[in-house]
């Protein structure tokens, strides 16, 4: 079972990536979180194997997020999917650089997200 | 694609209706940081942060004009954040603009209308802001200075997660306690994760050893310096951070289903209550005080159960509220008057339903009051008065009644002007015209204040309809005007529909049911204390005669034989105090309210029915309806006058 943890601020995007990505092979379970330390408190307490963060948010902007999780040795390996509104062209350079596995853009396709989950999953997978 | 967006439309709309909100509550806020070099960071943010997210979903709906506009709206928004480009006034302006049509174009989509144009606005925004994307958002603040404050370190777990102990509540904990100065995750010993917040406070010694049982240590910053793995964020945001991972949106429908099932209920309990009472004489006394102990339970957790779907259904005041300064800020410059907004009590809570339905009015009464009650700046300085005029919102609540009062420090109505304009409308006019009589005047449908500068206030809306939406709701609506002084509005309306305590009361063979929230006082009197005058009847009531009803003759129920002590419902207060006359008050119970909306059996004086679970229908008496009958006929105004 995998554990997909979504980060994003909006609960309607949260539903839509959970939604695109309910039929992954191998079940999914999802861990929420509206906000970027709520994120690193799901981390906190129990094992995920693939993030999908969205970059601004309230509290903590994904890029901390992500600088935090690449930081840590624990989490250094979890792959992320950065999922962030389009027209702020300059992040995806930034996000890439602090360590993002992926970039995608809002409004994303349901298809194309759970093509890259399931990549990323299974480049992961032992 | 299409049928996969579908499903997520509803909380699309609720989350847009979220953001919208923010906006509103935001953008005035803004207003006051006009020419500063850098406005409110957290306003800003907000707001940057509220056109972001809407950007966002609209785009995952392909509403593709409301991404459109809400990206512009977002570009401006974090130009002016970044300090590339001052705020102006015609930018705020631009922006209010803009949010309305955002606004219209949400609820375009959600009618099902075609797209709203936002080609306009889009280049409006374009003009005032410069081109290019800016850098990415991370937001540059400041590293806080920790001197003279606290930090508090707290280390979650699945355990404490379990108790609801989590970073949220943490945050919440310490803003009740000082200002969150800084929150972010560090790696703590072992590496495992800790989150370090650092807060300007004084916390009580109490809670800071009871926090420690929750992973919460708290201690004084020394001269320290903060760890670097990892970059502070950005300060605590109030509420804008609240996160929204603990609430649950639910269709208002739903609600309703639920009342009515609740509704349901509380009819079968009172049927149980009655059919256990007639067993009473059957049953030895053992086991008629463990049945009767467990209905009288019942009916508590009942009523218990009604009141926590009821506190589900309420939401604050302020979401009117919120509405009125823009509506007051545009007429007051499309008049050219000054004019201030107090608000108070926008906590105060009632059902939702009421909330909609009362918008319209609240803003109605508020655009009466800028552009009729307010003077112009020169009349103001010439009686004497500040040259701002100020427009009140209050809302309070006692029991089951909310009150939203609407006052205006203007010129107060034109009495002479009213009779005059209702004569010409061919309205009936009192000899004697007195608060009561000025509002039934001015809230008659035939009345029309519109000449060329009352455009405005028009909109299609008079207070006629504000009247018939106030009484539809269960509500009254009373008057008070000042000449020099100004005019005060006050609404009355229950906290929540469809359930409420009624007292029953018999008048010859009949049973009806009064909601007990209009109702100020119930009384026995003599018969012979009854009084003819004029052709009426009177008793004295505090010292001051009181119009009495019987409701006998209103109703036309046959009396069999004058009974001596007779029973009454006080309505109103003061002078406009009305003495209900019945037979008998029989009792007090929760009533299910089933409103008779259908205009073909509905009559001035009958709320409702309801069903009292003996399988009968009784009607509910429309007490302030029946009052209004004694003080000057049918269709007169729904509360006397002001109270003495």
């Amino acid at each position: 079972m995998n554990q997909i943890l979504i980060v994003d601020d909006s609960p309607t995007i949260r539903r839509m990536v959970k939604a695109s990505l309910a039929a992954l092979s191998g079940g999914c379970e999802f861990v929420e979180a509206a906000s970027g330390l709520e994120a690193i408190e799901r981390l906190a307490i129990g094992p995920v194997e693939l993030m999908v963060l969205d970059l601004n948010m309230p509290d903590m902007h994904g890029l901390e997020v992500l600088g935090f999780v690449r930081s840590h040795s624990k989490y250094r390996q979890v792959p992320v999917i950065i999922l962030t509104t389009r027209g702020d062209e300059a992040s995806r350079v930034a996000a890439l650089e602090a360590g993002a596995t992926a970039y995608m853009t809002k409004p994303f396709a349901p298809g194309s997200l759970a093509t890259k989950a399931r990549e990323l999953l299974e480049a992961a997978a032992p | 694609m299409t049928e996969f967006l579908d499903t997520f439309l509803d909380d699309y709309f609720a989350e847009c209706d979220e953001h919208l909100t923010a906006v509103r509550r935001t953008l005035l806020a803004l207003e006051s940081s006009v020419g500063q070099p850098r406005p409110d960071p957290a306003v800003t943010e907000e707001l940057f942060r509220a056109f972001h997210s809407l950007k966002g979903i609209a785009g995952m709906v392909e509403h593709r004009e409301i991404e459109l506009l809400a990206h512009e709206m977002e570009t401006y928004l974090r130009a002016v954040r970044e300090g590339d480009v001052r705020l102006t006034t015609a930018g705020v302006d631009t922006l209010i603009d803009a949010a309305r049509l955002l606004e219209h174009a949400i609820a375009a989509r959600r009618n099902r209308q075609p797209p709203v144009d936002v080609e306009s606005l889009v280049l409006e925004l374009r003009q005032i802001a410069p081109a290019g994307d800016s850098a990415p958002g991370a937001v540059a603040v400041a590293p806080p200075t920790d001197a003279g404050s606290w930090q508090c370190l707290f280390t979650p777990s699945a355990e404490l997660i379990a108790r609801g102990v989590n970073v949220d509540m943490v945050r919440a904990r310490l803003r009740a306690v000082g200002e969150i100065v800084s929150a972010a995750p560090v790696v703590g010993e072992g590496g495992g994760i800790a989150f370090r917040f650092v807060f300007q406070g004084e916390p009580a010694a109490a809670d800071v050893e009871a926090w420690r049982a929750d992973g919460m240590v708290c201690s004084r910053v020394e001269q320290e310096t903060v760890p670097a793995a990892v970059p502070a964020v950005p300060a605590d945001r109030g509420a804008s951070t609240l996160s929204s991972g603990h609430y649950v949106r639910v269709d208002l429908a739903r609600l309703d289903d639920l009342m009515r099932m609740i509704g349901d209920l509380v009819i079968r309990r009172a049927r149980l209550g009655d059919a256990v009472a007639r067993v009473e004489s059957h049953v030895p006394s053992s086991d008629w005080r463990a049945i009767q102990e467990n209905t009288s339970a019942l009916e508590r957790q009942l009523r218990e159960l009604r009141d926590g779907v009821m506190r589900v259904r309420l939401v604050p005041v302020g979401e009117i509220f919120r509405r009125v300064p823009f509506v007051v800020r545009d007429l007051a410059r499309e008049t050219g008057k000054r004019v201030a907004v107090d608000i108070s009590g926008q906590t105060t809570e009632i059902d939702k339903f009421l909330v909609e339905r009362m918008l319209d009015p609240v803003l109605h009464v508020v655009r009466n009051a800028v552009s009729h009650g307010l003077e112009t700046v020169e009349e103001r300085v010439a009686a004497g008065k500040a040259p701002e005029g100020t427009i009140t919102l209050a809302a309070s609540a006692a029991g089951e009644i909310v009150t939203i009062q609407i006052a205006d420090d203007g010129r107060g109505i034109d009495v002479d002007r009213v009779i005059a304009r209702a004569r010409v409308a061919g309205l009936p006019v009192p000899a004697h015209v007195d608060e009561a009589a000025l509002l039934e005047l001015i809230s008659s449908p035939g009345f029309s204040t519109r000449d060329a500068s009352d455009r405005v206030s028009g909109r299609g809306f008079g207070m006629a309809v504000v009247r018939t939406t106030v009484q539809d709701l269960g509500g009254s609506m009373r008057l008070a005007s000042a000449p020099g002084q100004g005019t005060r509005f006050t609404f009355e309306l229950p906290l929540t529909l469809a359930i409420t305590d009624a007292l029953l009361a018999r008048v010859g063979t009949q049973t009806f049911a009064v909601p007990q929230a209009a109702v100020r006082e119930v009384i026995e009197l003599d018969a012979a204390s009854i009084q003819a005058l004029e052709g009426g009847e009177i008793i004295q009531y505090r010292a001051a005669p009181a119009p009495v009803v019987r409701l006998s003759g209103v109703l036309g129920i046959p009396v069999p034989a004058a009974q001596e002590r007779l029973h009454a419902f006080v309505v109103g207060a003061g002078a406009g105090a009305v003495v209900l006359v019945v037979d008998r008050i029989v009792g007090q119970r929760e009533i299910v309210v089933r409103s008779t909306s259908d205009p073909l059996i509905r009559v001035d004086g009958i709320a409702g029915a309801t069903d009292l679970g003996d399988g009968r229908a009784v009607l509910i008496l429309d007490a302030v309806a029946l009052a209004r009958h004694a003080r000057g006929g049918w269709g007169a105004a729904p509360r006397v006058r002001e109270t003495a």
